[in-house]
């Protein structure tokens, strides 16, 4: 039996402010996606068709989410003697140690006996925040070619938004395949003369990961981006930049976010879920238990997705909607996205409206600006509330998960915050 | 705990001695025609997601059994690939499990099963393996809902040797099932099975508790008494306690066709009885081996949708009315599918037709064809006019279409048939390819 030569470790942690209440109850990898999915599906899935079967997920933000949808693992075929995730969480040493992981760098550090104990031949770590698709393994062979000690994989991005990212300067060695990194800048606040951004996925070396991580030690700071990667272009090591093509979400913002998902509609979508291969665990909420959407008489729905368990008697166009939506008689949704069981009552008016997971919308609500003009701003209604018959939710407002009858308002202006 | 509270020790006390269960899944039904040519009635997809077994072993699970032997013996493949570990319906753990219990060779050779108690007496050792004080036994032909724990409560409440499952039906269809003449107590002092000329109109579901020793001892008694309607149930009901237990549901045998359409269509309609989420219903849905999950059903921009049920992985740009459509199925634009059942991953490309058809999987209607053409639903099909009569057509699995062809009503076209074995441009009705 041969034994997996690399292990993959997904940094999961990490709570994401711009996100606001998607993020207040699940760490940013654990956020619904696609009608039906959860972000870190995405790397998940990438890692399955890349034959890569030995995986740890590094996790301290509210695990509970995370470590339910990863359940035992089967839905990405990963158990096996030599397949496996393990879910990573923070733990307390002896040393007394601050029991948190400081950053990703540390998180890693941490749980290095983990690592050795599975005795890698390379080290893939990557986050689970982003949406793409990508061949690992094709990544780590370019890394083996070029006797690399960090292999980056990098993408092109607009230089005006180059200091939200970590940016590397490649030559061009290997052309459109990738090449070595001469200069890196994590977050540069001036425009910087490079214009590839770290994708945060990295294959390492075991021994100079494991000797950089020993030495960040000493510093106060413990990323992968800010820290760990300067410091291996500081050793002089031999890092490369391995370019990738394809598509790429960048989810940290609300609006974003909500782009991706309207990435997922239309024609030619640039998303395409099915050609990507995505797996979710359909345990996961009982998804594997809705039956078929029932679109009802009246049911319109245009240019949308739908999963099972949603039943449909009014308009949806636009839209993204996730099992056992209902959306009643003379509702229209437009251009939002609707997570688990929500129900949209009659006469409904939403536009570029985000509603998490289990809310109640009584009838006559309005959310957003009018269906049919364009919308600028992103709607946001955290979950599990109800919300009373006709009250009126402007533009941009957020509302906040749970609120209790008494906290309702008649109107929530545009960009107002109800908590 | 025993919650019979008939335990004998201290130590079986502890064994949670729940009823076993035998789900005789092993029925041709013929009568679906080309839609059980690969696989047995049970494994028979039903409802966009389902298969008909699923009915049962929700049932079984909801009930909050977990010990099932499954019967099977007719082209057992696609209903053994269904079940897998059973994971689906929560029966995997060291004392919970579904067995597939396939026919084998006895003293005799190649001992096929003869009938519902032959097939159980067959498995005996499965039955003596298995402590239980009741063997709950079932088809896995039907589309239902019931608590057989309440079942066994009221078995038990009887002191019962056999409890059947019945449920009244229209007069005119009780020749089809065991008919049963009930006291005021609900006992059972008189059977007959599939009578011409019925005195009841109360129907045996084909759903039984045994006392596992008086069935342990009446299988043993007589080697030639195969049936359970025929002969085992008329002798218990002379002899011994049989009582009758009333079910008042949503209850269908879908071994016709025209049965089989008609339920798939309860499903869409509105208060016709049947829900198979709210019932709690569950299915397997890795079975086909995709490398990737079904997608959310997408709908384009031109979608046009009613009274419809669309799985996951649909993708809708024409009409759909009045259909229950599974994982995968593609409507182009400008297609229209009415009043029709189709199987996973049908594709129904540009402007074509599909009209009062079930399609098997696969199946590939080409551009501007047209199934179920005109309105002349009279004509049977010429070589089986009992399974096909009221206008429905039947497209097998993996046929193909070929572009512009029509084909009419009450017509049926082979499994993979492809594009050179079709005569001309049109298929009239009543034909078969």
């Amino acid at each position: 039996m041969i034994k997996p030569s690399t292990l993959a470790m997904i940094l999961a942690g990490s709570r994401v402010d711009e996100l606001d209440v998607l993020t207040y109850y699940r760490p940013k990898s654990a956020v619904p996606f696609g009608g039906f999915a959860r972000v870190i599906d995405f790397p998940l899935s990438n890692l399955l068709h890349s034959g890569i079967e030995q995986i740890a997920i590094l996790s301290q933000y509210r695990g509970y989410s995370l470590i339910n949808h990863i359940g035992t693992g089967a839905a990405w075929d990963m158990i096996g003697r030599h397949r496996g995730i393990s879910i990573l969480p923070p733990f307390k040493d002896n040393m007394d140690q601050s029991d948190w992981y400081r950053g990703t760098a540390d998180a890693v550090y941490k749980n290095l006996d983990f690592v050795e104990y599975h005795e890698p031949e390379d080290i893939l770590i990557l986050s689970g925040d982003h949406i793409y698709k990508m061949d690992y393994q094709d990544m780590i062979d370019y890394h083996y070619r070029k006797n690399a000690d960090l292999t980056l994989g990098v993408i092109k991005v607009d230089k005006k938004k180059a200091h939200r990212f970590g940016i590397a300067a490649i030559d061009d060695e290997d052309g459109e395949k990738g090449g070595r990194v001469t200069a890196y800048w994590e977050k540069p606040q001036s425009a910087p003369e490079a214009d590839w951004a770290s994708l945060t996925v990295m294959v390492f070396k075991p021994e100079v990961l494991y000797r950089a991580l020993g030495e960040n030690q000493k510093s106060h700071s413990f990323e992968f981006g800010r820290d760990i990667i300067p410091l291996l272009m500081s050793w002089d090591c031999r890092v490369y930049g391995y370019k990738h093509h394809g598509y790429w979400g960048y989810t940290r913002t609300i609006e974003e976010y909500w782009q991706s998902n309207m990435d997922l509609l239309g024609e030619n979508p640039l998303i395409d879920m099915q050609a990507w291969g995505l797996r979710t665990n359909l345990e996961h909420r009982g998804i594997r238990d809705a039956q078929p959407a029932l679109i009802e008489d009246n049911g319109v729905i245009h240019n949308s997705l739908v999963y099972n368990g949603c039943v449909i008697e009014g308009t949806v166009i636009n839209s993204v909607l996730f099992p056992g939506v209902k959306v009643k008689k003379g509702a229209i949704v437009e251009n939002s996205v609707l997570f688990f069981n929500n129900c949209i009552g009659a006469d409904c008016r939403l536009n570029k409206v985000i509603t998490d997971v289990n809310s109640v919308i009584g009838e006559r609500v309005l959310i957003g600006p009018e269906v049919g003009t364009v919308a600028d701003q992103v709607t946001l209604i955290g979950w599990n509330n109800k919300i009373p018959d006709g009250t009126i939710i402007g533009e941009g407002a957020t509302v906040y998960p749970n609120l209790t009858p008494e906290q309702w308002i008649n109107r929530v202006e545009a960009g107002g915050v109800l908590k | 705990m025993d919650k019979s509270g008939r335990g004998r020790g201290s130590v079986e006390m502890r064994v949670k001695k729940e009823a076993l269960v035998l789900l005789l899944a092993g029925g041709v039904g013929s009568r679906l025609n080309i839609l059980v040519q690969n696989r047995a009635k049970p494994a028979v997809p039903f409802g966009g997601l389902y298969r008909i077994i699923d009915f049962s072993l929700s049932n079984v699970m909801n009930s909050g059994l977990t010990k099932v032997g499954v019967l099977t013996q007719y082209k057992p493949m696609s209903l053994m690939r269904h079940l897998g570990m059973g994971e689906a319906w929560d029966f995997t753990g060291r004392s919970r499990g579904v067995k597939i219990l396939p026919p084998h060779t006895g003293f005799k050779d190649s001992d096929w099963y003869k009938g519902t108690a032959d097939a159980v007496r067959q498995n005996i050792d499965f039955l003596e393996r298995n402590p239980a004080d009741e063997v709950v036994i079932l088809s896995g032909d039907h589309i239902y809902y019931m608590d057989f724990h309440a079942m066994l409560e009221y078995h038990r409440y009887k002191k019962a040797d056999v409890t059947v499952g019945m449920m009244v039906v229209p007069m005119s269809e009780i020749h089809q099932f065991g008919a049963g003449i009930i006291n005021h107590e609900n006992r059972i002092v008189d059977w007959e099975e599939k009578p011409e000329k019925p005195r009841t109109n109360l129907a045996s579901m084909g759903i039984y508790i045994f006392d596992r020793q008086y069935l342990l001892d009446t299988l043993s008694r007589d080697r030639e008494e195969n049936d359970f309607g025929m002969h085992i149930l008329p002798r218990a009901i002379a002899n011994d306690n049989v009582f009758a237990y009333p079910f008042y549901g949503y209850w269908r045998d879908v071994g016709t066709i025209q049965a089989y359409w008609e339920a798939n269509m309860d499903i869409i309609r509105k208060n016709s009885g049947i829900s198979p989420e709210l019932w709690g219903i569950r299915t397997n849905m890795e079975t086909s081996g995709l490398p990737f999950d079904r997608s959310p059903a997408y709908f384009g921009g031109h979608a046009s949708v009613s009274c419809s049920m669309i799985s996951a992985g649909c993708s809708i740009r024409g009409t759909v009315q009045n259909s229950v459509l599974a994982p995968g199925v593609v409507v182009a634009e400008g297609a229209i599918v009415r009043d029709s059942i189709l199987f996973a991953d049908c594709i129904v490309e540009k402007n074509s037709v599909v009209d009062l058809t079930i399609c098997d999987k696969r199946v590939r209607i080409q551009a501007e064809a047209v199934v179920g053409a005109g309105n002349n639903h009279e004509i049977a099909n010429r070589q089986q006019p009992k399974h096909l009569y009221t206008g429905i057509t039947l497209i097998g699995k993996e046929a193909v279409v070929p572009p512009g062809v029509s084909i009419g009503r009450n017509c049926i076209i082979n499994c993979k048939t492809k594009e050179e074995a079709y005569p001309g441009k049109e298929i009239e009705d009543g034909e078969t390819l």
